[in-house]
C-alpha cells in the first residue's frame, strides 16, 4: 500500500477509536478523562489558529474561555434560560472582546504580545472577581438537576462525550478548510515574517485580527462546553492563568501550527496529568506537578516543534537509513 | 500538505534518542507505582477524601489530612481515655464486625474540575463507600454534584459557602458552620459587649477580595444590620498587595469601635505591622480565622496583636476533655496543636465513621439513612459544636463557633461565657504593653 493508503487507514482507525471510546471506558472516571481530553483538544485547537498558524502566541486565551464559560450560567442565573442559550452570546462577546483588545495588542510582536495578553486576561479576571452581577469572587452555578434535556445537565457523561467530539470535528474541519484559503495562507505568511508578508501585499493587521476573532470565538465555545459539564465557574476556573497556559502547552506538545497537533497533545497530556494525580496526588508530595513540569521541560529541550515535528523527522530518517543499508 | 512542505532540521538518530529520553522516566515512574499500591484486608471500609494537597492552600490541606489520618487511627485502634467519643475506645467498627477504616486520599489542587474527576475516580474505580472534603467551596460545589449523581454520601467538613447544602441534594451532609453562623456569632458578641457597657457604636469590615473574604464580609454586613450595629466602612483589598497603609489610614480616619478582618496570613501580619507604624489601634480587633489561626501568625505578629479576638470552633480545653486528649495525640505526632480547620475535618470524619458503624453496612443508602439519623451531643464531639444533627438540607443545625482572644503567646476562649476559660481583655493592648 502507498503511504496515502496507510494514512487513510490510520485516520479511519483513529476516528473509530474516538467514536467507540465511551463503549470501552470501563467506568465514569475513564469516560470523564475522555471528555476532558476532548475539551482540552478543542480549546488548544482554537488557540492553535492564532498561536500556531498565525504565530501570535497568546498566553491570555483564558479571557475568551472565561467569557464563554460565564455567559451560559449568567443567562441561567439572571433569567432562568437554558445555559446553552448563552453559548452564541459568549462567542459573540468573545469576538467583540477580541476586536477591542486586538487593535492595541496586535501592534506588539513576539514576547510583548504574549505579555500584553497575560496582562489583559489577569485584568479581566480581577474585574470579574469584584463584579457582583456575575457572582464576583464566588462564581456562578448552573442547574443542579436538569429541568429538561435542554439544560444539557446529564447524570452520565456519554452525551457530553459525543457533543464534544462533534464540536472537535467541526473545529478541525474549519481549521483544515482555513489552511487552503487565502486567510490561511496570509496567516502563515505573517507567521513566517510579518515585514516580508506586508511587502507582498498581505494586510497583516487585518489578518491577525481575523485569526484572533476566529480563535476567540472557538475558545469561548470551549469555555461554554466546560461549564455545561461542570455546572460551575468562578474567576479562577474561567479566567485563571492556568487555563491559558494549558492551551499553549497542549498545542505545543502535540505541535503548534499543525492540524492534529492539539489533539495529539491532549491525548498525551491529559491522561498523564489525571493518572499522575490519581496515583501520586493522595500522598501530598506534589509529584504530579513534577511530572507535568518534566514533560514540558523535555519537550522544550528536545522537541520544541512538538510530537508532530518528531514524527516527521522520524519518517524522513527511516528511508535514508534503508538506502544506506 | 502544508505541514510536509516546511523546512526541517537535519535528519539523525536524535529523534529516536529523544523518544527514549522522553519515555524512560515515565516508564520508571509507572513501574514504581505498581509496587507501592497498598494491600488491604477484606472487611475494610474505604472512605474517599479529597483535600487541596498542592497549590495555594496546600498547607491547610496537608494539615487536614494529618488530622483525618489521626482520626482513622483513633477509630481503628483502641484508645483508652476516649470512651466518650463514638468509636474512640475500641478497635474498628463494631457494627461491621470490627472492620477497619481505610482512607483513600486524593488531591483536588483547589481546581473544581480536578475535584470532580477525583471524586468520580474514588467512587467508581476505588469503590469508596462515602466521601469527605473539600476545603475550597468551589470544589465542594462541583464534587458533591458528582457524588450526588453516583448516589454516594458526601460529608463536607469545613467548606463554608451557603449553597453547598440547600440545592435539593440528598447525599450531602455538612458538619461545620457556614458564613452566616460566624457572622451571627460576631454580632451577638458585639451586642453582649454593648450590654456590658462597652462602647460599640460602629464597626468596620476589612476583607480580602476573593470568594472567602467577599462571602464572609457580606454575611457580616447582613448580621450587623440585623443586630442594629452601624458599619462605618467595608474595605476590600488584595491579599497579595505589598502595602496596606491606605486601608489603615482610612480606618484611622473613621475611628470604628471594632474592626473585623477577613484576611489570609501574610496580609494579616502586614496589617499589624502597618498599624504599629502608623500608630493606630482600635479598641477591638476581630479576625475571621484564616490568617489569625495560621501557625505562623503568633510567632510573627503575636507581640503586636495582644488582645486580638479570633473565631474558632476548636479549643484545646481542659485536661480530661476529648479535645485536650486528641490534641495531645496530634501534638505528639506532628509537634503542633490542632487548629480550627484541621479539627473541623477530624470531626467530620468522626461523624461519618459513626454513621457507617450505625448503618452496620457499607451500602450507600444505609449510610445515608444513618447520617440522617445522626444525633450526637456536645460531650461526644472533639470540637465545640453544640452537637451534630442534620436538617433536611444536610446542614448541621447545632454547628457553632466561639471566640478566642490572644493573651500572651496563645489563644484563650473568651466567648460565650459558658465556654470561656479566661476573661476578655478590653480594650486590646496590641503592642502597647
Amino acid at each position: 500500500m502507498s503511504s496515502d493508503h496507510w494514512r487513510r487507514a490510520g485516520a479511519a482507525l483513529a476516528v473509530a477509536a474516538l467514536l467507540a471510546y465511551p463503549l470501552a471506558a470501563s467506568s465514569p472516571y475513564y469516560l470523564d478523562i475522555g471528555v476532558t481530553v476532548l475539551l482540552a483538544a478543542i480549546s488548544a485547537s482554537a488557540w492553535n489558529i492564532l498561536g500556531g498558524f498565525a504565530g501570535q502566541v497568546s498566553v491570555g486565551h483564558g479571557m475568551f474561555f472565561g467569557v464563554g464559560a460565564y455567559l451560559p450560567l449568567l443567562v441561567y442565573t439572571l433569567w432562568g434560560w437554558p445555559p446553552m442559550a448563552g453559548i452564541p452570546l459568549g462567542m459573540l462577546l468573545a469576538v467583540g472582546l477580541a476586536a477591542l483588545i486586538g487593535a492595541p495588542t496586535l501592534r506588539l510582536t513576539g514576547h510583548y504580545f504574549s505579555m500584553a495578553t497575560i496582562a489583559v486576561a489577569e485584568l479581566i479576571r480581577i474585574l470579574v472577581g469584584t463584579w457582583g452581577l456575575v457572582g464576583a469572587a464566588i462564581g456562578l452555578q448552573g442547574p443542579a438537576t436538569a429541568r429538561g434535556w435542554w439544560d444539557l445537565t446529564f447524570r452520565d457523561e456519554t452525551p457530553y462525550y459525543y457533543i464534544f467530539l462533534g464540536v472537535l470535528a467541526g473545529v478541525l474541519a474549519l481549521t483544515h478548510a482555513l489552511q487552503g484559503r487565502r486567510l490561511g495562507y496570509y496567516m502563515r505568511a505573517v507567521k513566517a515574517g510579518e515585514a516580508a508578508a506586508r511587502s507582498l501585499g498581505v494586510a497583516s493587521r487585518r489578518t491577525k485580527l481575523a485569526a484572533l476573532a476566529l480563535s476567540a470565538s472557538l475558545t469561548a465555545l470551549a469555555g461554554s462546553l466546560y461549564v455545561l459539564k461542570t455546572g460551575f465557574v468562578d474567576p479562577d476556573s474561567g479566567f485563571g492563568i492556568l487555563v491559558s497556559v494549558q492551551m499553549v502547552i497542549v498545542a505545543a506538545l502535540g505541535g503548534a501550527g499543525t492540524l492534529y497537533g492539539p489533539l495529539v497533545g491532549a491525548l498525551i497530556l491529559i491522561p498523564a496529568q489525571s493518572w499522575a494525580n490519581s496515583w501520586l496526588g493522595g500522598g501530598g508530595s506534589g509529584l504530579t506537578f513534577v511530572l507535568y513540569g518534566g514533560i514540558i521541560v523535555l519537550v522544550a529541550r528536545f522537541e520544541p516543534g512538538g510530537l508532530f515535528e518528531l514524527r516527521r523527522r522520524m519518517l524522513r530518517w527511516r528511508p535514508e537509513r534503508s538506502r544506506a543499508a | 500538505m502544508y505541514d510536509k512542505s516546511r523546512g526541517m532540521s537535519g535528519p539523525s538518530p536524535e529523534g529516536r534518542e529523544t523518544m527514549n529520553e522522553l519515555l524512560r522516566p515515565v516508564a520508571l515512574l509507572f513501574a514504581c507505582l505498581a509496587v507501592i499500591q497498598p494491600a488491604r484486608a477484606a472487611d475494610d471500609v474505604k472512605i474517599g477524601a479529597i483535600y487541596p494537597l498542592t497549590g495555594n492552600s496546600a498547607g491547610a490541606g496537608q494539615s487536614a489530612k494529618d488530622a483525618v489520618e489521626l482520626g482513622a487511627e483513633i477509630v481503628n485502634s483502641p484508645h483508652p481515655g476516649l470512651e466518650k467519643l463514638p468509636l474512640g475506645a475500641g478497635a474498628g467498627l463494631p457494627g461491621l464486625g470490627g472492620g477497619k477504616i481505610v482512607l483513600d486520599n486524593a488531591d483536588h489542587q483547589g481546581n473544581p474540575q480536578v475535584g470532580q474527576q477525583q471524586t468520580l475516580r474514588l467512587i467508581t474505580e476505588d469503590h469508596v463507600v462515602a466521601m469527605l472534603g473539600c476545603y475550597h467551596s468551589s470544589v465542594a460545589l462541583v464534587a458533591t454534584a458528582a457524588a450526588e449523581r453516583q448516589g454516594i454520601p458526601f460529608v463536607i467538613a469545613d467548606s463554608v459557602a451557603l449553597n453547598i447544602t440547600g440545592r435539593g441534594f440528598k447525599w450531602v451532609f455538612r458538619t461545620g458552620p457556614i458564613a452566616p453562623d460566624f457572622a451571627k456569632a460576631y454580632a451577638e458578641f458585639l451586642t453582649d459587649l454593648r450590654k456590658g457597657g462597652k462602647k460599640i457604636d460602629s464597626i468596620a469590615v476589612v476583607n480580602e477580595n476573593t470568594d472567602y473574604g467577599t462571602s464572609v464580609a457580606a454575611s457580616i454586613l447582613a448580621a450587623a444590620k440585623t443586630a442594629g450595629i452601624a458599619v462605618a466602612a467595608q474595605i476590600p483589598y488584595d491579599a497579595n498587595g505589598a502595602d496596606v497603609s491606605a486601608q489603615v489610614l482610612q480606618l484611622k480616619g473613621l475611628k470604628p469601635d471594632a474592626v473585623i478582618f477577613v484576611s489570609y496570613t501574610a496580609d494579616t501580619i502586614l496589617y499589624f505591622k502597618t498599624m504599629k507604624n502608623l500608630d493606630y489601634l482600635p479598641p477591638l480587633i476581630i479576625g475571621d480565622d484564616a490568617g489569625f489561626s495560621d501557625p505562623s501568625f503568633i510567632p510573627n505578629a503575636g507581640p503586636l496583636a495582644q488582645g486580638a479576638v479570633n473565631r474558632s470552633a476548636f479549643d484545646i480545653g481542659a485536661p480530661g476533655s476529648n479535645s485536650y486528649a486528641i490534641n495531645q495525640l496530634f501534638n505528639a505526632k506532628h509537634h503542633r496543636d490542632l487548629d480550627d480547620t484541621s479539627a473541623r475535618w477530624m470531626q467530620g470524619f468522626f461523624v461519618l465513621a459513626d454513621a457507617i458503624n450505625r448503618a452496620g453496612s457499607t451500602a450507600p443508602d444505609k449510610i445515608q439513612a444513618a447520617l440522617r439519623a445522626t444525633d450526637l451531643g456536645p460531650d461526644r464531639l472533639m470540637i465545640g459544636y453544640r452537637g451534630v444533627k442534620f436538617d433536611e438540607t444536610g446542614q448541621n443545625t447545632l454547628s457553632a463557633t466561639y471566640l478566642i482572644q490572644l493573651q500572651g503567646d496563645h489563644y484563650v476562649s473568651v466567648w460565650p461565657e459558658d465556654r470561656a476559660t479566661a476573661k476578655l481583655q478590653w480594650p486590646m493592648t496590641g503592642w502597647r504593653q
